[in-house]
């Protein structure tokens, strides 16, 4: 049981770690929220990409649809994260069991699979930019409320920090109890050789369907948390393709094939992307974006299987150990 | 005898691709219990028959029928459900998984829970008499031993027909032996097996009852022996392909 849930477990208490080295500097707490929120919808992006081979371009639609949900929620009904983040949720569900089986119908694959994603998700993006009642392209303002707790809002930034804990944990656990049951088993011999799979009895319809639903809808919780912790919501910041490409980057350098991959990837090129900005971004405009892409093709280049699967190998190696004490381990309980 | 319902009927199976014809006008009936034979020379189409039979391909024409009930244009996890398991050509576990994750995947459909599936997935190892290497990496396995893991993915479906496409091509004398003799097993456990094979011998050893495809096309059915005998089969298959 332990050993199940080990790679949920191990993230979650360095990330309860860091939200407490984080409590001393609101500077701090402010990039572990953006690493614990986007590191959670890549984790989230990748149940889809790393174990079921269906990459999404297109995942800014569900944390806008989020994010907006609940900035709309709030300023024209008055509702609190106890509705939204519910309705947040559903509308998340329906939009990606509508596109799913859109394209799954026509068999959409590989790289028409994204491109039909990123496709939806420009065109919300272009039709919120238009819209007059939800800020067109300037955004809303979620407005302070004398009710401050229903609407979570806080004099701090360490309270969003402590949700962003929890919806962390709660996505890995629920991530690694799905990942090593039937459907992650599913999802990678989809992801592997769909043919295959389905002869030997794998829904593939279903069990996309499935990966997709539950991705999307703890994207549009991301999003939903993001509105609340920074009382403000724009087109570009959660519907935008650089949010959907930011996954994308974040799980390729973390390592697609695993749990922890993107958050991890999230944790690393978050604050260096904050350091190269805070030290190179005074010189020629632009020139902290060069090198972060700099890093980027560094670490593409070092670590085809990205960071985490550096790592994991490392510790694969270290392994053949285990066994030997498990035998010692049985010997001792046999003797007593 | 009484007469028995066959458990799978073929009856005028056609499949086209564009403008060839792949498979035409393809009529046989498999009995319950049986060892089953379909031969023929390379690109006669026996896939593509196998491809039909377990819905990864639709028809063109034709109607295939399991113990009864019409399964052509169904999905092929609803034909697997049904009790049709097929093993394929081009061998390929799933990667990144161990041999015994490879068979688990099988075994889920009928065994939801992990751990019952996990119990199934080890029985599944045991007939093929590969128990011992469910821990290691599937792609480290020899030809020998992924033919062998290809079967036993199909048996952890738990089916009643199973398809074996060229499962015996490639081997070397004693392997193709050792393989034939777990087919025999798992056709004595009660598994009805339909087999594609080239190999004449192993053809007339195993099979009581055989069809020949030559360019898409049924050229005889029957026994095997009968099948074997017929002076058509003779010149366009045996004569061209064994000697
Ligand atoms: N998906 C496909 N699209 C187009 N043509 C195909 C397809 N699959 C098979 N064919 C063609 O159909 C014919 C029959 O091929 P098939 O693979 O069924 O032969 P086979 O009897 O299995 O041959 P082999 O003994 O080499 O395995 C060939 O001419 C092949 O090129
Ligand atoms: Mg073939």
């Amino acid at each position: 049981m332990l050993r199940r849930f080990l790679p949920a477990l191990v993230p979650t208490l360095l990330a309860i770690a860091a939200f407490c080295a984080s409590l001393s500097d609101p500077y701090f707490m402010e990039i572990f929220i953006m690493v614990g929120l986007i590191g959670t919808v890549a984790v989230a992006w990748n149940l889809m990409a790393g174990f079921t081979g269906l990459v999404s371009l297109g995942h800014s639609l569900f944390f806008g649809i989020g994010a907006y949900t609940v900035a709309y929620g709030q300023v024209g009904f008055g509702l609190g994260p106890l509705a939204t983040w519910p309705i947040a949720a559903l509308l998340a569900l329906a939009s990606a069991l509508f596109i799913g089986l859109l394209c799954f119908r026509y068999g959409l694959r590989g790289y028409f699979f994204s491109i039909a994603t990123l496709a939806f998700s420009e065109v919300a993006f272009l039709l919120v930019s238009a819209t007059l009642w939800l800020g067109r392209s300037d955004g809303m303002m979620l407005p302070s409320s004398p009710d401050a707790l229903r609407y979570l809002q806080f004099d701090h930034k360490w309270p969003y920090g402590l949700i962003i804990v929890g919806f962390l944990a709660l996505t890995l656990f629920i991530s690694q109890a799905v990942l090593t049951a039937r459907p992650g088993y599913y999802w990678r011999a989809l992801r592997d050789n769909e043919g295959a799979a389905e002869a030997l009895g794998v829904p593939a319809m279903r069990y996309k369907l499935l990966v997709f639903a539950l991705s999307a809808v703890v994207t549009a919780i991301g999003g939903a948390i993001f509105a609340n912790t920074f009382a403000f919501v724009d087109p570009r910041s959660t519907l935008g393709v650089e949010l959907s490409i930011q996954l994308l980057v974040f799980g390729i350098i973390g390592g697609l094939g695993l749990l922890w991959g993107p958050l991890l990837g999230a944790a690393l090129l978050i604050p260096a992307g904050e350091l190269l900005r805070n030290y190179l971004g005074s010189g020629f405009h632009g020139v902290n974006i060069v090198a972060y892409a700099l890093l980027l093709i560094v670490l593409a280049l070092l670590l085809p299987q990205g960071l985490g699967g550096v790592l994991a190998a490392r510790l694969r190696r270290r392994a053949p150990e285990k066994p030997a004490a498990d035998a010692k381990a049985l010997a001792m309980e046999a003797a007593q | 005898m009484s007469t028995q319902q066959p458990l799978l009927a073929v009856t005028g199976l056609g499949k086209s691709f564009g403008g060839l014809k792949a498979v035409s006008d393809v009529s046989f009936e498999v009995m319950p219990g049986e060892i089953f034979g379909i031969i023929g020379p390379n690109g006669a189409g026996k896939t593509t028959l196998f491809n039909c039979l377990s819905g990864l391909l639709p028809l063109s024409s034709g109607a295939v029928h399991l113990d009864g009930r019409r399964i052509d244009g169904m999905r092929p996890h609803d034909i697997c459900r049904l009790g049709l398991a097929r093993t394929f050509q081009i061998v390929r576990p799933f990667q990144g998984m161990s041999v015994l994750e490879n068979v688990k995947v099988a075994a889920f459909g009928r065994h939801p829970a992990s751990a019952d599936a996990e119990h199934h997935a080890h029985l599944a190892l045991r007939r093929i008499g590969m128990d011992h290497l469910a821990d290691l990496d599937a792609e480290r396995l020899s030809v020998a031993e992924m033919r062998r893991l290809e079967i036993a993915r199909a048996i952890a479906t738990e089916p009643r027909l199973l398809l074996l496409d060229e499962m015996l091509a490639g081997l070397t004398a004693t392997e193709a032996a050792a393989l034939c003799d777990q087919i025999r097993r798992i056709n004595a456990e009660g598994v009805t097996i339909l087999m594609v094979e080239h190999s004449v011998p192993i053809i007339s050893q195993l099979c009581g009852n055989a069809i020949v495809l030559n360019f898409g096309e049924m050229l005889a059915s029957g026994t095997t022996r009968a099948v074997l005998a017929d002076a058509r089969v003779q010149e366009a298959y045996l004569g061209s392909a064994v000697s």
